[in-house]
């Protein structure tokens, strides 16, 4: 008896001590990378520098109402300042460690590098930081409303890698709709029963013929391309159907009092329709899967199908439902580029945002804020890039655009945080 | 349950199929006749036979992209020239349109057993079809718009000098800010895209030479040849984030090189009520008549100069394969068209300044292309 505690308790301690010492080598790597983006910043940003340039960022975007004054600082002192904080929090980080908070000290860190990037290509002359930002939030619209899509199939058990399809489709029918009704609304819900309609076929394919949802996917990404591709060319680009291509756009709007917030007003607060929805999508889907029963069960079938059925749930049921939801919103989300961006439709137009509305689901762990976030980082990466080639930045504007997909592999691969899906995500639910 | 599956998806299939092969794909020679699109004093005749030619006429056939006739752009402006032949020398001429990329062989050949004395092939897609059948009909005359000629002896390519008119764009857009910066991005970086630029680039140079300004050109470097690249040429979403981007830097005239990428900034620009874009290859402000108010000027790729032409040189024996047809200022194969709403605003000594630069253009005295 006392000899099998004392066993356990120096296993207890072998085990921890290997955890601690694990724990101890995490904390010193990510801290020297810490202090090694410091470096950086001083040996290839503030080395190259004169000491006297001065950075400005414009901080009201173009055909903004609410206006802010420029933001002038000296490039070197700032950019030391910067280095000098990240070494700090590098040094903290070893000595210490920032425990439950060290993913946070990483986004402050990398937050501070990439302003420091954009405050040393901008040396000497301007860069418009409240255009940079409302682009990113625009731009993570689609990729956020794609990522719904997803997770409402998937936490239902349901890969639906036809976002994309569906989206195309639904730009198409709305543009084609809205120009015959002259109503975008009228657009807009003709697109998401487009979408919903696609996701029923999904749906009917993947679960009544429990067909693999990979293939059923793609032939719906391969039907719709090759249908709206068809209709496009063969109708609503010719100029005698022209008045089928002109659904207008859905007009920005202003909310009132906080759109005049200098600076984060007319970033956040002066849209279109689309990114108010987006962030509404985003705190409703939270509720209703997190919080309420509807959300258990659907998130359960998921899960564990067969634990779900033996409790009086109806799988097969709640995954049409779930399927038919998802496909409804990658149908908002495809209107978005019709109705909310080009005010038309051309071929492809989508252009692969569905897809990598599917990496943002992925890269936000199957939640609604993670997704949005994810969106968000993507939009913000796609942004950064464009302004990087306008700033004639010594760097390939690719490798920028690369970063978030890059950062989606990592974590994929489980190196930093991790990803979890769905464990029942992909499998046909077979009633015994 | 597997076989009513099987029965499903072969349905799916098999419509889809349908579907994409449908249409009119093989013999179409009742064109639905583009009118607006084409400003033309050629009246809209159906194709078919030109009007009272005995049996000299030449056959001029023409085989499209995916694009389709009245594609708004190089398939329907390959056309005019077809139908200018038609009126200029009687020639006989019908077109092919393809409605996906393995049509392309199927009209080539269709051409072939009709007799037609010229075929020409609308866009560099066709390249590889063009060139497999005039090796497998050495007799056979082929003309390629926007192509090389492959090396073919009896096929005739075709290239532009489009920096020429970029450069008048560039002249024009450096005349017209009002902010002193001036954008320009393109859908994928490549020789013949950047040629839009450099010579886009090179206009504002000048005017920044000749009136001592410094307007700036954002989206566009000269010395490294890099620049704004979209990375595509179908996301108007793209389009509408990089023209707020440079609406945002300053920029308030901006040349899109990315096809109907350049319709998400037009959309932006119309959205914003400001901002004036300068459209590629043909009159935007033609194909868009809503929007004409903000589209200041195009740079024209005239196709139809180079169809016109090659069908006459097919007629009056002076076809010679294996060379390419150049476009130019002085061929009038590419040049500047104001658009529609913006011709009667444009200064008139700005617009003399621009006449006068063609001439020493053709001669060669102004570069258009930075010296490498």
């Amino acid at each position: 008896m006392a000899t099998t505690t004392m066993n356990n308790t120096t296993n207890d301690i072998e085990v921890s001590e290997g955890i601690l010492r694990q724990q101890r080598r995490r904390r010193i790597v990510m801290g020297l990378i810490f202090i090694g983006i410091a470096v950086f910043i001083w040996l290839v940003f503030v080395a190259k520098l004169e000491r006297g340039v001065i950075t400005t960022f414009v901080m009201t975007p173009g055909g903004a109402s609410a206006q802010a004054g420029d933001w002038v600082f000296p490039t070197v002192p700032y950019l030391n300042a910067i280095a000098g904080l990240c070494a700090a929090i590098g040094a903290y980080q070893i000595v210490r460690g920032f425990g439950k908070r060290t993913y946070s000290a990483l986004a402050l860190v990398v937050i501070l590098f990439i302003f420091s990037f954009l405050a040393w290509a901008t040396a000497g002359g301007s860069t418009n930081l409240a255009g940079l930002l409302r682009v990113m939030v625009v731009r993570s619209v689609p990729l956020t409303i794609g990522a719904l899509s997803g997770i409402l199939c998937e936490r239902a058990g349901i890969i639906n890698i036809a976002i994309e399809g569906m989206m195309l489709m639904a730009a198409f029918v709305s543009t084609v709709f809205a120009s015959l009704t002259h109503n975008l609304m009228l657009g807009m819900l003709s697109g998401i029963v487009a979408g919903g309609l696609l996701g029923l076929v999904h749906g009917v394919l993947s679960i009544k013929y429990k067909i693999n949802q990979i293939i059923s996917g793609t032939v719906i990404n391969i039907f719709a391309t090759g249908i709206t591709s068809y209709l496009s060319s063969k109708y609503i680009q010719k100029v005698e159907y022209q008045y089928l291509n002109e659904p207008g756009l859905f007009p920005q709007l202003e909310v009132p009092l906080v759109s005049k917030i200098p600076f984060i007003g007319p970033i956040l607060f002066n849209h279109n329709i689309y990114v108010f929805a987006t962030i509404i999508f985003v705190v409703v889907l939270t509720v209703l899967l997190f919080y309420t029963r509807w959300g258990l069960r659907l998130r359960s079938v998921g899960e564990h199908p067969k634990a779900a059925d033996t409790l009086g749930i109806n799988v097969i049921r709640t995954r049409y439902m779930a399927v038919v939801l998802g496909g409804m919103m990658a149908g908002f989300g495809g209107t978005y580029f019709s109705l909310g961006s080009s005010g038309r439709f051309d071929e492809l137009m989508t252009a692969g945002r569905g897809f990598i509305g599917l990496a943002a689901m992925i890269f936000g762990n199957w939640n609604p804020f993670g997704a949005l976030g994810a969106g968000m980082l993507f939009g913000f990466f796609d942004s950064l890039s464009a302004k990087a080639s306008l700033l004639k930045v010594p760097l390939p504007s690719e490798f920028i655009g690369m970063a978030p997909y890059l950062a989606t592999i990592i974590v994929l691969a489980g190196v930093v945080g991790r990803s979890q899906a769905p464990a029942a995500e992909g499998i046909p639910y077979e009633k015994e | 349950m597997t076989k009513k599956f099987y029965v499903m998806l072969s349905m799916l299939v098999l419509f889809s199929m349908v579907l994409a092969a449908c249409g009119p794909t093989a013999v179409t020679e009742e064109p639905v006749v583009p009118t607006e699109a084409l400003p033309t004093a050629v009246p809209a005749e159906p194709t078919q036979a030109a009007p009272e030619e005995p049996a000299m006429a030449i056959k001029a056939c023409q085989v499209t992209d995916v694009g389709g006739i009245d594609d708004k752009s190089f398939n329907a402006t390959a056309w005019l020239g077809m139908q200018q032949a038609a009126t200029d020398f009687g020639a006989e001429v019908k077109y092919l349109e393809s409605q996906q990329q393995s049509d392309y062989e199927v009209n080539i050949n269709a051409f072939l057993e009709d007799g037609c004395d010229i075929i020409i092939s609308v866009g560099f897609l066709l390249a590889d079809a063009t060139s497999a059948a005039a090796d497998a009909n050495p007799d056979q005359k082929f003309a390629i718009v926007d192509s090389g000629n492959s090396g073919k002896a009896n096929v005739l390519g075709n290239a532009s000098q489009i920096d020429q008119a970029t450069f008048l764009a560039g002249y024009l857009a450096a005349g017209m800010t009002e902010t002193g910066k001036v954008g320009t991005y393109v859908g994928i970086l490549f020789p013949a895209t950047q040629a839009f630029m450099d010579g886009y680039a090179m206009g504002v140079a000048k005017y920044n030479e000749v009136h001592g300004t410094e307007v700036e050109v954002l989206g566009w470097d000269m010395e490294t040849q890099k620049g704004l690249e979209v990375g595509n040429f179908e996301s108007l979403d793209d389009g509408r984030a990089l023209g707020e981007q440079l609406l945002d830097e300053g920029a308030d005239i901006i040349m899109p090189v990315a096809g109907p990428v350049g319709l998400g900034t037009l959309a932006v620009m119309q959205e914003r009520g400001t901002g004036l874009l300068i459209g590629v290859d043909n009159d935007w402000s033609v194909a868009n008549p809503d929007k004409a108010d903000y589209i200041l000027a195009s740079a024209l790729k005239k196709i139809d100069v180079f169809v016109h032409d090659a069908i006459m040189q097919a007629q009056d024996g002076t076809f010679v394969g294996g060379q390419d047809y150049m476009l130019t200022l002085e061929n009038e194969g590419v040049g500047l068209a104001y658009g529609t709403a913006w011709e009667s605003q444009v200064p008139a000594e700005l617009m003399a300044e621009i006449e006068a630069l063609i001439p020493q253009i053709v001669s060669g005295e102004v570069p258009t292309m930075p010296a490498r």
